[in-house]
């Protein structure tokens, strides 16, 4: 009688599991369309194949661009490189501040020290600090707004870190480990970090979600990949002047980051660890 | 640079706050103390942003030379921007200039104060209403929502509001564009500008105030509607409903006074946001703000012309953390 009990009991428990994989499921399906995408493009990103701003039909099915490339072809080149680089900030940022957010937990004035400067971050928006970074390194392109998405990141993701270390670093088992002689670098990647997975996980989730923003906007503004790159920011400021001859030119593009944004958001408030989510939603 | 990067509601509203303060110290003395270590963040990240601008490879000079300059006319425009004068000075006179309003000059010779003084009303009223609409909005939706939680109303307005957080505002904008401006032809997608350089018509703000306040509705109608839960669990509200109140004296005089810090909060840093979003949202409409300014800027090598755009919205953003600071310090009667 117990055995059938306990299998309704976990099949229960597995349940929320079955969420969290449906909400995770779009974007995963949205990336992996985005980098096969460059093999599934019928046409080369960067010849004319109809006339510019040409309506869909024929050759192309979303019509052309500006210089009358296949809109198709370059929405599907155009997300890669926007979703490997958001990838890349999300990892470095997140790597950065579960190291940071550990060590603020043990050593409190090193946390105070993040604590200040995400004060004064506060006061520098996004788009400001990608520019300023862009103009202190000419060349820097793409490596620039990847510094600039990851320097003004990490003070906000350390928070949500040290948060969820804190408890941990109070526990008695690393007080054990303190007093035994362990070095803080031991305390931080095997005492902490091991407990703070599902935070971490999270953090991934909600910064690729802010990188995703971050590296669009640079990509909008030109300050990160150049013409004749197919990025789908690049295209949406690149278009916007034949909108009314070839909507979809600027649609398009607009559709597969907003769907991106939206279904990583999705996947990312899904991955937030149960007692967490109730500082997110707190419902 | 909050919003999407900061991952979490409380993340989001946890600014730098006001110490508790002892009960000794009067209400004049706790005010000159956040109005203090406002200023002081604000100069830390002035310094911050002139060392960025100090460290570029190539100063203004080269960056605006022409072709066929000669070296001593180089010379002689860096001379006249005052670039041969030791960094320490420059930067003394810089940061003592900008409480008078003195930005110093830009690479091209012209004083940076006046390049602004023209963009910068533009943008601060986009912001400006902007800012108002999200308060509005975002206090109505998260009021109703919480009205009933876990309701219908709730469900549709915390998902729709989870769903819109995190779109930039450059895709608001194109969405917003091909539906009232192409498709319906209910408004003008371009602004065109009157003789004294401000937006000929309130209709041609409509869209830009929408695109900029759009996603920082879907975050601070979470972060009202969680505050509001948060403040319903506190023993006070409780002992009101059991006291018999109606519903809307319990939520007019016992929730949403608890709930007005947090929500404070959260709106003032929507601020920093909004300024940001106004650059981008600027270049879709062709408004005639700052947002034009720096793209210049950014393209001249322009390093005088962006810390001043810096400092402006850092000064802007501080004053109105500072109000969020005192509306805190009010609704809790000075207990922070």
């Amino acid at each position: 009688m117990t055995a059938p009990l306990t299998l309704a009991k976990r099949a229960a428990r597995r349940l929320p599991r079955r969420g969290v994989v449906l909400r995770v499921l779009p974007a995963l399906l949205l990336v992996a369309l985005a980098f096969a995408g460059p093999w599934l493009a019928p046409h080369a990103i960067d010849t004319p194949v109809t006339a510019p701003y040409a309506e869909p039909g024929g050759e192309a099915a979303l019509g052309g661009d500006q210089l009358g490339r296949d809109v198709l072809s370059r929405l599907l080149a155009g997300g890669r490189e926007l979703i490997a680089t958001s990838l890349l900030v999300a990892a470095l940022v997140t790597g950065a501040a579960a190291f940071l957010g550990a060590l603020g937990a043990l050593r409190p004035a090193v946390g105070r020290v993040v604590e200040r400067c995400a004060d004064v971050l506060m006061l520098l928006p996004a788009v400001l600090g990608i520019l300023l970074i862009a103009l202190s390194w000419p060349g820097g392109g793409r490596f620039a707004v990847i510094a600039a998405a990851v320097v003004m990141g990490v003070p906000y993701a350390v928070r949500l870190v040290a948060g969820a270390a804190a408890p941990v670093a109070a526990s008695g088992y690393i007080e054990a480990a303190a007093v035994g002689g362990e070095r803080l670098w031991h305390l931080v990647v095997r005492e902490v970090l091991p407990n703070l997975r599902a935070t971490l996980l999270a953090l991934f989730g909600l910064r690729f979600v802010a990188a995703v923003y971050i590296v669009a906007t640079a990509g909008f503004l030109q300050v990160g990949p150049q013409p004749p790159a197919a990025d789908w920011a690049l295209m949406i400021r690149e278009n916007s002047g034949g909108i009314v001859l070839n909507p979809w030119a600027v649609l398009a593009p607009s559709l597969a980051i907003g769907l991106l944004a939206m279904s990583v958001n999705l996947a990312a408030s899904a991955l937030v660890p149960r007692s967490g989510r109730r500082e997110v939603t707190a419902l | 640079m909050a919003g999407p990067l900061s991952g979490t509601v409380s993340e989001r509203v946890a600014g730098p706050r006001p110490r508790p303060a002892g009960p000794a110290l009067s209400g004049t003395l706790r005010l000159a103390g956040l109005l203090a270590r406002r200023a002081l963040l604000l100069a830390v990240l002035l310094v911050t942003v002139f060392v960025a601008v100090e460290l570029l490879p190539g100063d203004a000079a080269n960056a605006t030379s022409e072709r066929g300059e000669s070296a001593a006319d180089l010379a002689r425009r860096r001379e006249l921007l005052g670039l041969d004068r030791p960094v320490l000075t420059r930067f003394w006179e810089w940061m003592t200039g900008l409480p008078t309003g003195d930005f110093g000059t830009s690479a091209r010779g012209e004083p940076i104060a006046d390049i602004l003084s023209k963009p910068l009303p533009n943008t601060l009223l986009l912001g400006g209403l902007a800012l108002l609409v999200t308060l509005a909005v975002s206090i109505a939706l998260g009021c109703w929502a919480a009205l009933k939680p876990g309701g219908a109303t709730d469900r549709a307005v915390s998902a729709t509001a989870t769903g819109i957080l995190a779109l930039p505002e450059f895709v608001v904008a194109v969405a917003l564009v091909l539906v009232f401006a192409l498709w319906t032809d209910l408004l003008p997608a371009v602004t065109l500008t009157d003789a004294d350089g401000s937006p000929a018509s309130w209709r041609m703000l409509i869209l830009p105030v929408l695109a900029l306040a759009i996603p920082q509705i879907g975050w601070n109608v979470r972060i009202v509607r969680a505050a509001l839960a948060d403040e319903a669990k506190a023993p006070h509200v409780e002992s009101a409903v059991i006291d018999g109140l109606p519903r809307h004296r319990v939520f007019t005089h016992h929730l949403l006074p608890g709930a007005l810090p947090t929500i404070a909060a959260g709106i003032a840093t929507s601020t920093g946001m909004l300024l940001g979003g106004a650059v981008v949202v600027e270049t879709i409409f062709n408004y005639p703000g700052i947002g034009s300014v720096l793209a210049g800027a950014v393209t001249d090598r322009d390093g005088p012309l962006v810390a001043g755009v810096v400092a402006v919205t850092g000064a802007v953003i501080t004053g109105v953390l500072l109000l969020a600071d005192l509306v805190r310090s009010w609704a809790s009667g000075g207990r922070t």
